[in-house]
């Protein structure tokens, strides 16, 4: 368990303000925030690479705060594999064995069984210049691995590869994760990659924490405008909560709303965000007329076709833009043809709405 | 795009012609056996070995000293670093007699450090130590700066994954750092020691005896004139050539390992 305790740290230009964070024994916790917000920072004060000068980092009950990162045993790998260009694959996986002056035999078995656990055992002659992006990640994780670390650190380790790459690198550190059930820690700002593989989340905000919960939950329910937008939320009307369940939703006009709604809401006459994310807009919508928060008439402003997917920007009656995206295999199933420009008819999934108490100003 | 190649060929091969024709002339005007008989000299011979010996003793006290400074100056952030980097460049701007001077002021016997170390038997001035403290001083901001660089090219996460991986900062920098900028550094002890080399104005100054190859080619062209300094001047930078092409080949295999 390692335990981050208001962590405050002044950098050149930056800070970290009063982190507090706990990663529970074979937890993987996403780390997701845009570039800036501090993740490496933080990763890098966890490795003891940077002092805090304020607050406490506990590491199974013993205070590391101001243990040298040799001593700490948390791994880090980074973006850029980092491996040691002078020195071969083989000599790179046993770099931290040769410090701990393991004998020559116990290095070469250790280093062999952590290659077979990555299957890179054909590459331990090579160096770096010889290597794909996967295998250098592979070779960095194995690296770190081989040390049995309590703690693994990854700062954006899949972004440098390609798709391909990538996606078996996940389900390597899926696997990784779940044979060895270490703790992680892992950076990204790839929303889909914190679907993928975390368990939990933590969102970074200019060196604050914004967030903090399960992927699942930070989506259904962003705390924030700033969350949302970075989860790929693009769904935000302003509301403003009138008498008794009724909402004044610009675009949309009055919206009679169900009790459980208002729940989340304190106060009448008060202004909110009604946001919601792609999923909520269904196009020729053929629930039971509760499930929909609004239904009505929408024009097809915009259609974009990607790999597998459709996005589609309507426009309601009252000009407000509402994004939607959906599968190729859903559209092929929708009983209307989809033009710009023509008229269709729309509904907002209740369940999907979540209403936020904050200003409209731009981010 | 037609005449880029050309110019640019065409410039450098000026340039390396400028660069080589006094040079070259030199070496070929001296006759082979004028060459034989100048290598058979006895103040000739020692002049040139003490001068690539005491060059060799600067360049390293200057690994011991320089590579310190020019770590700190690639990693470390300060107030004052630029100041720090002027210091360190300034040897090159001034005139090496000036440097010369300013040295004897100090390292003299009647002088500050000079008269410190006379108590434990070590002279500066008309001594070999001299003449590398000389060389030294003139010739560090070659390996400083070529080290720096260096140092600056290794990625700093490079090191910081190191500790990760349990190494102190020492190992760090012994394992990590020093093996990836040792090629810059090499050409910077090159460098150095080639300036070393071919040092007359601060050397003249603080050890005129014994007598370096720069300052037997000069009192020779002095008191004999021409002719019998042209053949020191050839041996020199015949014997020069071949070690510093047999180093830079030296130093060009280790970045391909």
């Amino acid at each position: 368990m390692i335990v981050l305790n208001n962590i405050s740290l002044q950098l050149k230009g930056f800070r970290l303000r009063d982190i507090t964070l706990r990663i529970a024994p074979g937890e993987y916790r996403i780390l997701l925030g845009p570039t800036g917000s501090g993740k490496t920072v933080l990763l890098e004060t966890i490795a003891g690479l940077h002092m805090p000068q304020s607050g406490s980092i506990f590491l199974h009950d013993r205070n590391i705060t101001n243990t040298t990162p040799e001593n700490r045993n948390i791994g880090v790998v980074y973006q850029d594999y980092c491996l040691f260009p002078h020195l071969t694959v083989f000599d790179n996986i046993a770099f931290g064995l040769n410090l701990q002056k393991k004998t020559r035999s116990e290095i070469a078995h250790m280093v062999d069984e952590m290659a077979g656990f990555l299957n890179i055992n054909h590459l331990l002659k090579r160096t770096q210049q010889y290597l794909s992006g996967g295998e250098c990640q592979r070779v960095a994780l194995a690296r770190t691995l081989v040390l049995k670390p309590s703690l693994l650190l990854l700062d954006e380790p899949l972004s440098a590869v390609d798709r391909l790459t990538r996606n078996h690198l996940r389900s390597e550190l899926q696997r990784i994760h779940r044979e060895l059930g270490l703790a992680v820690l892992h950076v990204t700002h790839d929303v889909s990659e914190a679907f993928l593989l975390g368990d939990t989340m933590t969102v970074m905000r200019d060196g604050k924490i914004e967030q903090d919960g399960t992927p699942d939950g930070i989506f259904q329910k962003p705390a924030t405008r700033f969350v949302a937008e970075l989860l790929g939320i693009k769904n935000f009307l302003p509301v403003i909560i009138m008498t008794g369940s009724v909402l004044e939703v610009q675009g949309l006009g009055k919206i009679h709303s169900t009790e459980s709604f208002f729940a989340e809401t304190t106060q009448e006459g008060g202004r909110y965000i009604a946001l919601f994310p792609d999923w909520a807009v269904e196009l020729s919508p053929a629930r039971t007329p509760s499930a929909y928060f609004w239904q009505g008439s929408a024009t097809i402003k915009k259609i974009r076709y990607t790999d597998n997917m459709v996005q589609v920007v309507l426009e309601t009656v009252g000009n407000m833009p509402i994004f939607t995206s959906f599968s190729r295999r859903e559209m092929n199933g929708l009983a209307e043809n989809l033009t710009s420009g023509s008229s269709i008819q729309a509904g907002i999934l209740q369940q999907g709405v979540h209403l936020l108490s904050e200003d409209l100003s731009p981010l | 795009m037609k005449t880029f190649t050309p110019v640019f060929s065409a410039l450098a091969v000026l340039l390396l012609v400028l660069l080589t024709t006094p040079i070259v002339n030199m070496v070929i005007s001296s006759p082979p056996a004028l060459l034989r008989s100048t290598l058979l000299d006895q103040e000739v011979l020692h002049a040139i070995i003490l001068t690539l010996k005491t060059a060799l003793w600067a360049t390293l006290s200057g690994f011991l000293l320089g590579i310190p400074l020019a770590y700190i100056l690639a990693r470390w952030s300060f107030p004052g670093k630029s100041f720090l980097q002027g210091l360190v460049d300034l040897p090159i701007m001034i005139p090496h007699t000036a440097m010369g001077v300013a040295l004897l002021m100090v390292y003299g016997k009647k002088f500050l450090i000079g008269s410190l170390f006379s108590k434990i038997g070590i002279s500066f001035v008309g001594t070999e130590v001299g003449i590398s403290l000389a060389m030294a001083y003139v010739s560090l901001p070659f390996l400083v700066n070529a080290a720096r660089d260096g140092f600056l090219a290794v990625n700093p996460r490079l090191e910081a994954v190191a500790r990760t991986l349990g190494a102190s900062p020492w190992q760090t920098f012994f394992k990590v750092t020093l093996p990836l900028a040792r090629r810059a550094i090499l050409t910077g002890a090159i460098m150095m020691w080639a300036r070393g080399i071919s040092e007359f104005g601060a050397v003249v100054i603080l050890a005129y005896h014994p007598m370096v190859a720069p300052i037997l080619i000069w009192e020779r062209f002095e008191s004999y004139g021409l002719a019998y300094a042209r053949p020191v001047a050839s041996l020199l930078i015949i014997i020069c050539l071949l070690i510093f092409a047999v180093l830079r080949w030296l130093s060009g295999r280790s970045r391909e390992v």
